[in-house]
């Protein structure tokens, strides 16, 4: 009973944090509840963690709430990422209030749908029932929906619109998808409250109906998958990110695709159970993987405006993610590795990009010049992340993309690893060429040289170590986490 | 009785076709609501009634009727209104072309229904999987083939209609708590995408998705 009770702890926090930022109308106060919530929630997530360790899976509400060490695991990264955001939030926002860019009266609304959308994502994280996922990843759209257009401009308005739609229609095809897999257990024994848990189907995964969970799988893959930012669906993604705020653009790609990524991991072992492990589904991922990778790779050699180049680049890693998955045995351990390293590193990148955007006043990079000299922290923190992005050795990013690679040559697969190889080189010179000329580049712009607070030096000094340090070694209760995780995903 | 739901299921399909030829929102919003009231009211009592009404369904019809059948139409025409946009519909394509499309769907609908039939999934009726599937087609052709951004509220509306029916062909009756999860949802993306056509329009001055081709790269 003990146990139920941090599950329920996940979900009704964030979303009575919200409520309390409505109800407040001072922005001392909504930055106040924000923070304690966002750290409240923390520490609920590691003592799920924790819990999940010691004793297992555990469950509330009659089976409908369910956290494993494959949950539990996100949630805690999830509350990680959040807690850097609003940090990085409270930076921000003064800033553009003092340059009359957002409307401090709004910022009730905004906190109450910052929070929303925390709770939203623990519920997809938290809930065993696979319809119920399926709700909470909808109302992660529709929550984040308004947080894009907070400068409310025709461009802003036009990526809100376009997320919207695309998004919405994209998740009712993963909720054919869901339908179908209930139709796939419509044979098996059991009570008819049970047909849609997930711990129900995983238990019977080999008794399921094969040909409906491919077709469902189909519909899964496409549908999440575009809220995922799998090519060819990703178009709304480069348009929302680049007109997002900062915070929200880090959270965007350092959590919100992963969520949707998330589902997929889901139902990947009761597919490929379904069918027999022949690695039908595996397979399609692959394939939506390579194709995301080098899609990517191809729009960033060409890129003016930098939070678009750092949209591609969270393609470009979803994709690396979805081969290592499919792949399966290291691969599987590397993606959710990389999905860690991921979501330490973007969420830097987009801070440090949108500080510069603030700073010069424009997203086009051939105007952001010499930025070491003008804002030595935030210029060395983008420097930093993206140079651990794109695979740079001593970072932990490197290490997964390396085991990846080593899954690739066992499976001797040689047309993906031609084409993984090709992506990752393209990617990593054009990022690079850019790099040089935002840090060093001649600027003609006359810009004071801003001043560097504590707490941005944490922003940028913290996850830039903990991808140092798992770079250099991983530790053995991580090892452990990850490997637990996979087995999940592996169906042992 | 079986002659009841099959008038009704063909009543379905051509509340789809209607609102791929009519060329006003003032025919299609009317035709909207009443597929909604059918599929709230007559779907769910008209194939549960040998087992006899339970709350469930009584939960499920008090609530779909209102939201579907009154509260989104309702919802649409207000947006209308305070958007001052024309009534006409500016689709990519001709009616004759949707209505050929529409047929075509239908086509598709059947197909796919054969080709799952026989599948062991115990159904309730047989034509029920064909509407579903074919209404979500037609919402998704509305989706993209049609120019203002109302149209396709309009679109993603029809197509939830269809997934409504599609959960009930698959699932049975699934549970009340997800129903009402999935229908607070497609209530809140219809209550959100409003708001955003209004802001749209009070930015650009129109509501034509055609014109927001400013982000490219």
């Amino acid at each position: 009973m003990e146990d139920g009770l941090i599950l329920w702890a996940l979900l009704v926090i964030p979303f009575l944090g919200g409520f309390c930022c409505i109800l407040s109308s001072k922005g001392f106060t909504i930055r106040w509840i924000a923070c304690a919530t966002v750290w409240t929630m923390l520490a609920t997530a590691f003592v799920s963690l924790w819990i999940v360790s010691i004793e297992g899976a555990i469950q509330a509400a009659h089976g409908w709430l369910f956290l494993d060490m494959l949950s539990s695991y996100h949630v805690v990264l999830l509350q990680v990422v959040f807690a850097l955001s609003t940090l990085f939030a409270k930076s921000y926002f003064p800033a553009e209030i003092a340059h009359n860019a957002f409307n401090s009266a709004l910022l009730p609304r905004y906190g109450m749908l910052w929070l929303s959308a925390l709770g939203a994502m623990n519920l997809v994280f938290v809930s065993n029932n696979i319809g119920i996922m399926w709700v909470g990843v909808e109302a992660t759209t529709l929550i984040t929906a308004f947080l894009i257009c907070i400068h409310v401009t025709p461009k802003s308005l036009e990526a809100m619109w376009k997320y919207l739609i695309m998004c919405s229609v994209g998740v009712a095809l993963a909720f054919i998808g869901t339908m179908l897999v209930g139709a796939a257990g419509g044979n098996l024994k059991g009570s008819h409250s049970q047909s849609l848990l997930w711990t129900f189907l995983y238990e019977n995964a080999g008794s399921l109906n094969p040909f409906f969970m491919k077709m469902a799988f189909l519909f899964l893959v496409v549908g999440y998958g575009t809220k995922a930012g799998f090519a060819p669906m990703h178009s709304w993604l480069p348009d929302a990110h680049s007109q997002a705020p900062a915070p929200v653009s880090a959270l965007f790609s350092g959590f919100l695709l992963s969520t949707a990524f998330y589902c997929i991991m889901r139902y990947l072992p009761l597919v490929e159970m379904a069918t027999g492990k022949t690695g039908w589904a595996m397979d399609i991922l692959v394939f939506f993987g390579l194709f995301s990778i080098i899609i990517a790779a191809a729009f960033m050699v060409f890129q003016q405006d930098i939070k678009r180049l750092l949209a591609y680049s969270s393609i470009e890693h979803i994709g690396i993610m979805a081969v290592g998955l499919g792949l399966g045995g290291v691969g599987t351990f590397a993606a959710l590795f990389h999905l860690l390293n991921h979501s330490m590193g973007k969420p830097l990148c987009f801070f440090s990009a949108g500080k510069l955007v603030q700073i010069y006043g424009t997203n086009s990079i051939y105007r952001i010049k010499n930025a070491l000299k003008i804002t030595p922290v935030w210029a060395t923190g983008f420097f930093l992340s993206f140079l651990a992005l794109i695979g740079m050795a001593p970072f932990a990013i490197f290490m997964s993309k390396f085991q990846i690679l080593k899954a690739i040559i066992e499976k001797a697969d040689y047309i993906s690893l031609a084409l993984f190889l090709f992506g990752c080189a393209v990617v990593f010179i054009s990022a690079l060429r850019y790099m040089l000329l935002i840090l060093w580049g001649e600027s003609e712009a006359n810009i004071h040289p801003q001043k560097a607070y504590k707490k941005d030096i944490f922003l940028v000094a913290f996850p830039m170590l903990v991808l140092l340090i798992l770079g250099l070694f991983m530790p053995e209760f991580l090892q452990n986490i990850l490997q637990k995780a996979a087995n999940i995903i592996q169906g042992y | 009785m079986e002659q009841l739901i099959n008038m009704l299921m063909v009543v379905i399909l051509l509340t789809n076709l209607l609102l791929l030829g009519s060329s006003r929102m003032g025919t299609c919003i009317p035709t909207l609501g009443f597929q909604g009231i059918l599929l709230g009211l007559a779907l769910p009592v008209l194939l549960f009634l040998p087992q006899g009404i339970t709350t469930h369904i009584l939960v499920l019809v008090l609530i779909t009727i209102p939201l579907r059948g009154i509260l989104f139409p309702f919802i649409l025409f207000r947006v209308i209104r305070k958007t001052n946009i024309q009534r006409e519909i500016e689709p990519f394509i001709s009616y004759p072309v949707s209505i050929f499309l529409g047929i075509l769907a239908l086509v598709l609908a059947f197909w796919m229904n054969s080709r799952l039939t026989g599948m062991s999934v115990p159904s309730l009726h047989p034509l029920l999987l064909p509407v579903a599937f074919y209404t979500i087609l037609v919402g998704l052709i509305l989706i993209v083939s049609r120019k203002l951004a109302i149209n396709q509220v309009l679109g993603y509306i029809v197509m939830e209609n269809g997934m409504y029916v599609l959960g009930i062909a698959f699932a049975g009756e699934v549970h009340l708590l997800l129903e009402l999860g999935v229908l607070m949802d497609v209530f809140v993306a219809v209550f959100v995408m409003s708001i955003a056509i209004y802001r749209i329009s009070r930015e650009f001055d129109h509501i034509d998705v055609n014109q927001l081709q400013n982000l490219k790269d």
